[in-house]
């Protein structure tokens, strides 16, 4: 028998993988750059530190997926029966739970700044003969690197479903709505460059509840697939339509009376567990066979299935 | 509440642009207050930079570091109220809101950071002694910084 776990891709997989790779290349050295233009002017605006956080943390998740990649391809072995998939759900918690830790510290940092009323100082800077408020500094690289995350955003939301990549997805989605960060980091210099110090507190609260936020919705998408919730879709937006697939397939066969599904997303590939009660007390091995064979056959993520022959069908699993 | 920040940020631009709003601008107006008025200075003696002779109110301060404050009040059309103390008890006066400025034998490597606002290095100051010598301000007083600073830029070389 072949082995079980599927470790290669199709050519549509193959080929979506390449591009998201590359993005994600991309997006570490877009992400180097403004983190290094921001070094230089981040000066005492509380809100433009919290942005700068966020921007090293942004490199979490990339870090966590090319480091997946190289284990995910690795086949079943006696050691690893069900193959190194779940190393991208550990890399996505990981991911979560620094975006969760550090959001809190910044959103705390940000609250006590606020009700120890510390005003925040903005100086100027000596360029050319000119002294010049550091503050439109600040408003000058904010606008400069707002396009970068829109363009990588939308790539990468383009190539997650393809490849039910969950860490990918959410990469995808704070890329997306990474502008609200810069124009709040924004509104809090020139909050300060008008005299409402408050608002450099406000707009940096603002943005470590964001990164809080980030932190929760992906720490609890990692656990729940971690401790094997059934197969969602890749934005966990409802249970994924493959399982009512295979019980409908496996039902149409003329020897299978009743049919159920446990299925568990192992990142990017599920574990299908598929139960069936027979017509009648007899089974023939073929048949089984060509049941498995028909179930992986349906979708590249579906390679790792068994069939169970049963008298009746467990609870638990979707019929 | 993406729209409430574009909206916010809209309203500021505009507030920027059409109120005659200058920026930066001091939360607690320490500038406005001072240009005509009074510069209440706490200086702290420090060899070669600031000296004092007598104490309360006949004190006399004098070097280089207050020459060149008296040239910033002067353009600011302000008259100098000298405080002279110890660093700390002039922070505490800075942050209590009783002083607007400490000069002293203060480094780019000062402590004070988080208690008041720190002015750029000077290492041109006359008496600095390659030391990059910084002012105190009121922490988030940014105009007054603004103008200090742009004062020292064409003073010290």
């Amino acid at each position: 028998m072949r082995s079980m776990g599927r470790t290669d891709l199709p050519a549509e997989q193959q080929r979506a993988l390449r591009k998201a790779t590359h993005w994600v290349w991309f997006t570490i050295a877009y992400t180097s750059v403004t983190i290094t233009l921001i070094a230089f002017v981040v000066g005492g605006s509380q809100a433009m530190k919290t942005a700068w956080i966020e921007d090293m943390l942004s490199l979490i998740p990339q870090i966590a997926f090319l480091i997946s990649l190289l284990f995910i391809r690795r086949a079943p072995t006696r050691k690893f029966p069900y193959g190194l998939h779940r190393v991208m759900g550990v890399g996505h918690l990981v991911a979560g739970v620094a975006l969760l830790a550090i959001g809190g510290n910044l959103a705390i940092e940000s609250v006590s700044g606020l009700l120890a009323a510390e005003h925040p100082a903005i100086g100027t800077v000596h360029v050319f003969g000119q002294t010049i408020w550091l503050g439109w500094f600040m408003v000058a690289v904010m606008i400069l690197v707002v396009p970068g995350p829109f363009f990588y955003g939308h790539a990468k939301a383009k190539l997650a479903p393809v490849l039910h990549n969950k860490v990918l997805f959410a990469d995808a989605d704070m890329a997306k709505a990474d502008w609200t960060t810069t124009v709040a980091s924004i509104v809090g210099v020139l909050g300060i460059g008008i005299g409402w110090w408050w608002l450099d507190g406000a707009a940096a609260l603002f943005i470590s509840l964001g990164i809080v936020w980030d932190g929760v919705k992906n720490s609890r998408s990692a656990v729940l697939d971690l401790i094997d919730q059934r197969a969602r879709t890749h934005d966990d937006g409802k249970p994924h339509p493959l399982a009512d697939r295979i019980v409908h397939d496996l039902e149409a066969q003329p020897w299978v009376r009743r049919a159920s599904v446990r299925m568990r997303d192992m990142g990017q590939v599920f574990h299908v567990e598929a139960f069936v009660v027979p017509e009648r007390n007899r089974v023939r091995l073929d048949q089984i066979e060509a049941a498995r064979r028909h179930v992986a056959g349906l979708d590249w993520k579906v390679q790792d299935v068994v069939v169970i022959p049963t008298t009746s069908l467990p609870p638990e699993t979707q019929d | 509440m993406r729209v409430g920040a574009a909206v916010l940020a809209a309203v500021m631009a505009v507030a920027l642009t059409g109120c005659g709003l200058t920026v930066p601008t001091d939360p607690e107006g320490t500038l406005d207050r001072i240009t005509g008025g009074e510069l209440r200075v706490g200086a702290s003696p420090s060899a070669g930079l600031v000296a004092t002779i007598g104490e309360g109110a006949d004190v006399e301060v004098s070097g280089p570091l207050p020459a060149l404050i008296e040239g910033f009040a002067a353009e600011r059309e302000a008259r100098i109220a000298w405080t002279v103390g110890g660093e700390e008890e002039l922070v505490d006066g800075l942050e209590a809101g009783d002083l607007d400025l400490v000069i002293g034998g203060i480094t780019d490597a000062t402590p004070w950071v988080d208690r008041a606002s720190v002015t750029r290095g000077y290492p041109g100051l006359p008496g600095a002694d390659g030391r990059s010598i910084v002012l105190l301000l009121p922490l988030g007083e940014n105009a007054l910084q603004s103008a200090l600073e742009t004062f020292l830029d064409g003073e010290v070389k």
